[in-house]
């Protein structure tokens, strides 16, 4: 049971990451091949705030956050106006340093050694991982909810407007590269609390949790639900991390000797998918969706249109 | 001294790399993106020798030409079996690169679910440990850097001074008009392909060969010869020579000066701040 409960906690902390690419590259169009770097932040910053310096929890995730969203500021600040290939490399490799540092200091991080044991909040009550995941889910609907709520307002209209043709947005008085610098850090600002709320899931942080393998999953599962679609995170890690590292890895009746090579079977079938995908149904399984503007009422003759 | 010291054990380190980024690098000036799946010509051609050295017992020598070709052969089927038709059908540079991630993963863990998770070891000819110039590298190493040397002069030569490459680049610049001139894409595309996948082999065996074969060698290297050919600039398979051996050197002297997981972090900070300064060039 606690198995399951730590399963389905992990999958929101996913679902939420896949929310925050969707806003990233689905709408702002920023390939962000970097996320484990930024959740990663977040995740080892709140393990040294809280074991090291004694920082309560929820205050340690905050200022991990911080760290994460600083990180990202820097970052856009170099490359973000570069080409997309540019910043896929840039932030790949961001990714790549946050994970040697973390090796490599090992009298702040423990090294290969790991850092632990980051405990539930909430004191000794019954069920704090319940708890725990009950709050997960609640940030992680509230993403949701507010990426639904940029999509349909001004700026969500920017951004896609940045995607498509940034010069034509710029031509029209849109300050382009601050709005997608911002949007970029607080997004990844956000990538970091979802790191910090993963300490006390992990308990103990080693370096190989840092593996890009989760960047991939996490583009996996948003391509494949649908990046232009503000459920498309949802679903696609449903099918992808749902499917695959819940129900099969949990239920299926595999023998012991087979089950070794099931990570990698499932990462062979992420690869077809994702080949599939790309190839026959490029928006994904949910397509795209159009913002929900509420109708205005008609105007006055004369007067210009606010669009 | 540490400078020489590292110029040469830069050099030796960085043979496997300038042929990879040189494989890397057609692919990128010719099709326009990032071929992740790349990786795995480096990886297939390493396992490929593993075939022929190990299963087959043949001598390391006499694998190294069968193996690079195999690769070369899988480069090409995975272009005309994947790539070809996704470019026909308008996918975006963006997504091209994810879908190289998918065609590395299923490649990759193919070759995992089929071998197994273990690393293994090609058998080396004797090795003999050879000092000159105060300077020490094995027979091994030096033939190696011979090697790599002819390969990528080779490829120098044939992308520069021949016909084929001289339709590559017509064909990179303008597609368009290097088919209204009678260039076929289809004949010189497979062959790019063909020869980059024979790079990347190489490559791998090389790699291979001085430390072990693992189903993730090829993907360990993939970060570095990625940021190596956006720094050169699109497609220069010249400035791709260059920024290998530059970032060998570089490697091999921040190693000798500190701890080598900083000339790894050093090395991929001076990679962004190169995009951020000359990054108008690139892609």
């Amino acid at each position: 049971m606690d198995y399951l409960i730590f399963s389905f906690s992990l999958m929101l902390v996913y679902i939420g990451l896949a929310q925050l690419l969707h806003i990233q590259f689905g709408m702002a169009g920023i390939p962000n091949f970097g996320v484990v770097g930024f959740w990663g932040l977040g995740l080892y910053g709140t393990g040294v705030l809280y074991l090291t310096y004694d920082v309560p929890l929820f205050i340690a995730i905050a200022m991990a956050s911080l760290l994460s969203a600083a990180a990202g500021y820097v970052l856009a600040l170099l490359v973000l106006q570069r080409s997309g290939q540019a910043v896929l490399a840039a932030t790949l490799a961001l990714s790549a340093i946050i994970a040697t540092l973390i090796v490599s200091e090992k009298d702040i991080t423990g090294g290969v050694q790991g850092l632990g044991t980051i405990k539930f909040p909430f004191g000794d009550m019954d069920g704090r991982n319940i708890v725990f995941m009950v709050f997960i889910l609640i940030v992680v609907i509230a993403l949701v909810w507010l990426s639904a709520k940029l999509r349909d307002s001004r700026m969500g209209r920017q951004l896609v407007a940045i995607r498509d043709n940034e010069e034509l947005a710029a031509s029209l008085g849109k300050n382009t590269a601050s709005t997608k610098r911002w949007v970029f850090a607080v997004t990844c600002g956000m990538m970091g609390v979802l790191g910090g709320m993963s300490a006390p899931l992990h308990q103990f942080l080693v370096p190989y949790q840092l593996a890009p393998s989760l960047t991939f999953a996490v583009w996996i599962a948003l391509v494949l639900g649908g990046k232009g679609h503000n459920l498309g995170a949802t679903v696609g890690v449903f099918v992808t991390f749902g499917l695959f590292d819940i129900l099969i890895e949990t239920y299926a009746p595999v023998p012991a000797e087979q089950a070794i090579l099931l990570p990698n079977f499932k990462l062979f079938c992420y690869g077809l998918v994702l080949i599939m995908i790309i190839m026959f149904r490029p928006r994904g399984m949910l397509g795209e969706d159009k913002p929900r503007v509420r109708a205005r009422p008609a105007q006055a003759q004369g007067v210009p249109r606010e669009t | 001294m540490l400078l020489l010291d590292s110029i040469f054990i830069g050099l030796l380190e960085a043979s496997p790399l300038i042929l990879a980024a040189m494989g890397f690098t057609l692919i990128f000036y010719l099709n326009g993106f990032m071929n992740i799946a790349y990786a795995e010509s480096i990886t297939f051609g390493a396992y490929f020798a593993i075939l022929f050295n190990v299963v087959l017992g043949a001598h390391f020598y006499l694998a190294i030409v069968p193996s690079m070709l195999l690769s070369g052969a899988l480069s090409v089927a995975v272009y005309l079996g994947i790539f070809r038709p996704a470019l026909n059908r308008g996918v975006g540079p963006t997504e091209m690169i994810i879908l190289s991630v998918g065609v590395s993963f299923l490649l990759r863990y193919g070759l995992i679910l089929a071998v197994g998770p273990v690393n293994m070891f090609l058998n080396e000819p004797n090795i003999t440990y050879l000092q000159f110039l105060g300077m020490g590298a094995t027979n091994l190493q030096l033939v190696a850097l011979v090697l790599v040397l002819i390969a990528a002069g080779t490829l120098y030569w044939m992308i520069y001074n021949t016909g084929l490459g001289e339709q590559m680049r017509g064909l990179a610049n303008n597609h368009d008009l290097a088919m209204a001139s009678g260039i076929n894409p289809h004949r010189t595309s497979v062959a790019i392909w063909f020869i980059a996948g024979c790079a990347g082999g190489l490559s791998g065996i090389f790699s291979g060969v001085f430390a072990q074969v693992t189903p993730y060698m090829g993907w360990n290297v993939i970060l570095i010869t990625m940021l190596v050919t956006i720094v050169a600039g699109v497609g220069s398979v010249r400035g791709a020579v260059i920024a290998a051996v530059a970032a060998g050197i570089l490697t091999a002297f921040i190693t000798l000066v500190t701890k080598p997981l900083y000339a790894e972090v050093i090395l991929l900070t001076m990679f962004i701040a190169v995009l951020t300064f000359r990054g108008a060039r690139t892609a």
